[in-house]
């Protein structure tokens, strides 16, 4: 019998210590697996949420990230101006605007309104309805049709805030001509959107004229378009989604990345301590057991090859037992972690990667090692014949 | 009055302040602004908002402030500093604005009776249109923190979860080295109350040892883990506080729970005849 075999015999024999060494191994293998989802998965997912649409080079006036810095004026004239270079397909310019609704109570609903203009495509993927054509159309996400109670044929009296916060204007009705999917809504936000010519028509008629970001579709390579932009208009900033991606990893959600790393450190030195001090008490309760098979002829590398395969198979047992069990718990966070305000509502904190995956197999094989180092130098070192007399004497 | 410094701030030069002119108006300075460009207290600089400075005007810094730390802004290091409202309107007016009719993001207001806030806000709404105006307990939304309390709290069940799991291997591991004592005790003729009592005090004593090595070993990490985390994202805000509440949550969790880890694996061993534990 090979030293694998042996090892499940020596398992099988105690079934309930083996269980729950397995049982604990997949609960700390579920959250190791989910840290380190959630070390890069913000990353992918953003990456995913940038990459939508085709958008691969953002223009904004400043490097603050679209919505927390100065707007970009005369939109519609950039709009336009940066769509004529060459190594630009389309141009989409947004605009974010507070927006104010009453309830039947007369309480006041906030919301945003995306104001648009360009020949890019529409950041917003119509579910029902049609897409809006005049300047007081507008579209609704699912979560304002919801909140407003309003769906495809309703009509909203929209005020926004107006560049002059002071003017006391009218609201505008407008009609909502569509149900969407807004690809920058945030989580915590209900959003409408329609052209930047609503925004200039509700504000009645002030110069609306700006944008908070203008998305490019470059003819194919991203880097020399946003070389293009930047030397075409130096006054502005742009960058591709990789240069987007850094300045992320560069803000708030490295805390994701570091508690991820401080997680998956104690998550590893837990399990390994805890598997050491199984297989150690494992194997002093078998130290007679051991002593007469190496007296029998079992070589010194078969039995510490022997706990070494007994560390394998409970690490690897629970290795396989993780996997479901941390998807199912990542859900879970991932539930928990999406309801944070300010964040996109389409993003996700754990997402899968193969990456993780095969880092999550390696850190699992390097603990099973770590955790059968002590044991394996208890099995190494035993005197036969002392244990033996030992065992006889007890 | 909450305004956004970063447009203005394009120029800040240390400057020497003439001794004939006006004493320049005073602003405070953010820690990490401060630290980044050698300011201190008392220093004159130059704030404009123009690239080459020509708008810039002399301000004395009349001292150095710890922002209010804003886990919505954790990683952004704040470099801003703060000034009267007409010296910013000085720079941020529009021309197409009268003087007085500046726009400004939101106004603060204590009232007399703070119960009156709800109707308050209910009079400005009806009295101004367009305006919003939201007593300050409603006027946050549910926060990070609560969902990142929530995120760890989940994580601490699933640690939870996982250690029981792991004591209940241990205990059931050392009882079963102590079967024939166990065994001997009962031959002796000790009740299985009296020797289970035993067992639950053992057990006890033991929890209690590693609750409170627990307790000490996160007050120490609670010091690095902060210290880190400050370092890295340059912020005062604490990351990790072992407040009593949540050493006594600790211990109410952990001292059952090894407690009864270790009853219930002894409960299957003194089932058993006193021979049987013996193996005789």
């Amino acid at each position: 019998m090979n030293a694998v075999g042996f090892a499940w015999r020596s398992l099988v024999r105690q079934p309930a210590r083996s269980t729950l060494a397995v049982l604990g191994v997949a609960a700390v293998g579920a959250l190791l697996f989910d840290m380190l989802l959630l070390s890069h998965g913000l990353i992918v997912s953003m990456r995913d949420l940038l990459e939508r649409r085709g958008y691969d080079v953002r223009v904004t006036s400043t490097t603050a990230l679209p919505r927390s810095g100065p707007l970009v004026s005369e939109a519609t004239a950039t709009v336009h101006a940066l769509a004529e270079l060459p190594d630009v397909q389309g141009t989409l310019a947004i605009r974010f605007a507070d927006a104010l609704f009453r309830d039947a109570t007369g309480d006041p609903i906030g919301a945003t309104f995306e104001g648009i203009t360009g020949n890019a495509q529409r950041p917003w993927s119509l579910l029902r309805g049609r897409e809006p054509q005049d300047v007081t159309d507008v579209i609704v996400s699912e979560s304002a049709a919801r909140v407003l109670g309003v769906d495809v044929g309703s009509t909203v009296p929209l005020l926004v805030q107006c560049r002059d916060a002071d003017e006391a204007l009218p609201p505008l009705p407008v009609h909502v001509t569509g149900i969407a999917e807004l690809t920058f809504e945030l989580s915590d936000e209900i959003t409408l959107a329609g052209s930047l010519g609503t925004l200039q028509q509700v504000c009645g008629g002030s110069d609306q004229d700006r944008a908070d970001v203008i998305l490019v579709v470059s003819s194919g390579d991203p880097a020399r378009a946003a070389a293009a932009i930047r030397a075409a208009r130096p006054d502005l900033e742009a960058a591709t989604n990789e240069q987007m991606l850094g300045r992320i990893q560069d803000g708030g959600f490295t805390y994701f990345r570091q508690i991820s790393t401080v997680l998956t450190t104690v998550t590893v030195a837990f399990s390994a301590l805890l598997i050491t001090v199984l297989l150690t008490v494992s194997v002093n309760q078998r130290l007679g057991a051991i002593a007469a098979l190496r007296a029998l002829g079992f070589s010194r590398d078969r039995m510490v090859a022997d706990v070494l395969s007994e560390s394998a198979l409970i690490v690897g047992l629970g290795g396989v037992l993780s996997l479901p069990l941390g998807w199912a718990l990542a859900i879970g966070l991932d539930e928990i972690l999406r309801r944070m305000p300010g964040i996109p509502a389409r993003l996700h904190f754990f997402v899968y990667q193969t990456d993780a995956l095969f880092l999550h197999i390696g850190l699992l094989a390097a603990t099973a090692v770590l955790a059968a180092l002590y044991p394996m130098r208890i099995v190494a070192r035993l005197p036969i014949a002392a244990t033996l007399r030992a065992e006889v004497i007890d | 009055m909450r305004v956004r410094w970063s447009l203005l701030l394009t120029v800040l030069l240390v400057a020497q302040a003439p001794a004939h002119a006006d004493p320049p108006a005073e602003i405070l300075v953010s820690r990490q602004l401060a630290e980044a460009e050698h300011l201190q207290p008392g220093m004159v600089v130059r704030l404009g908002t123009s690239v080459d400075g020509s708008d810039a005007r002399e301000f004395r810094i009349a001292g150095i402030y710890e922002p209010t730390p804003d886990p919505q802004r954790l990683g952004q290091v704040p470099r801003e500093l703060r000034m009267h409202l007409p010296d910013l309107l000085q720079f941020t007016h529009p021309q197409d604005t009268l003087t007085g009719a500046e726009a400004v993001e939101g106004i603060n207001v204590r009232l007399k009776n703070p119960a009156d806030a709800r109707a308050f806000s209910k009079a400005v709404q009806a009295a101004m249109p367009g305006v919003l105006a939201v007593p300050a307990t409603e006027s946050m939304p549910p926060g990070p923190f609560r969902v990142l309390e929530r995120f760890h709290l989940a994580i601490a069940i699933v640690t939870i979860a996982a250690a029981t799991v792991f004591l209940l291997a241990l205990t059931i591991m050392l009882v079963d080295e102590r079967r024939e004592t166990v065994g001997v005790l009962r031959l002796i003729g000790l009740p299985v109350r009296r020797i289970l009592t035993q067992i639950l005090l053992e057990g006890l004593v033991v929890a209690s040892g590693g609750a409170l090595f627990g307790l000490v070993l996160a007050l120490f990490s609670q010091g690095l883990i902060n210290r880190f985390f400050q370092w890295r994202y340059d912020t005062a805000l604490v990351f990790v506080h072992i407040s009593p509440e949540v050493a006594a949550t600790c211990v109410w969790i952990a001292v059952p729970l090894g407690a009864s880890a270790t009853v219930c694996a002894s409960w299957a061993l003194l089932r058993r005849s006193g021979l049987r534990l013996v193996r005789r």
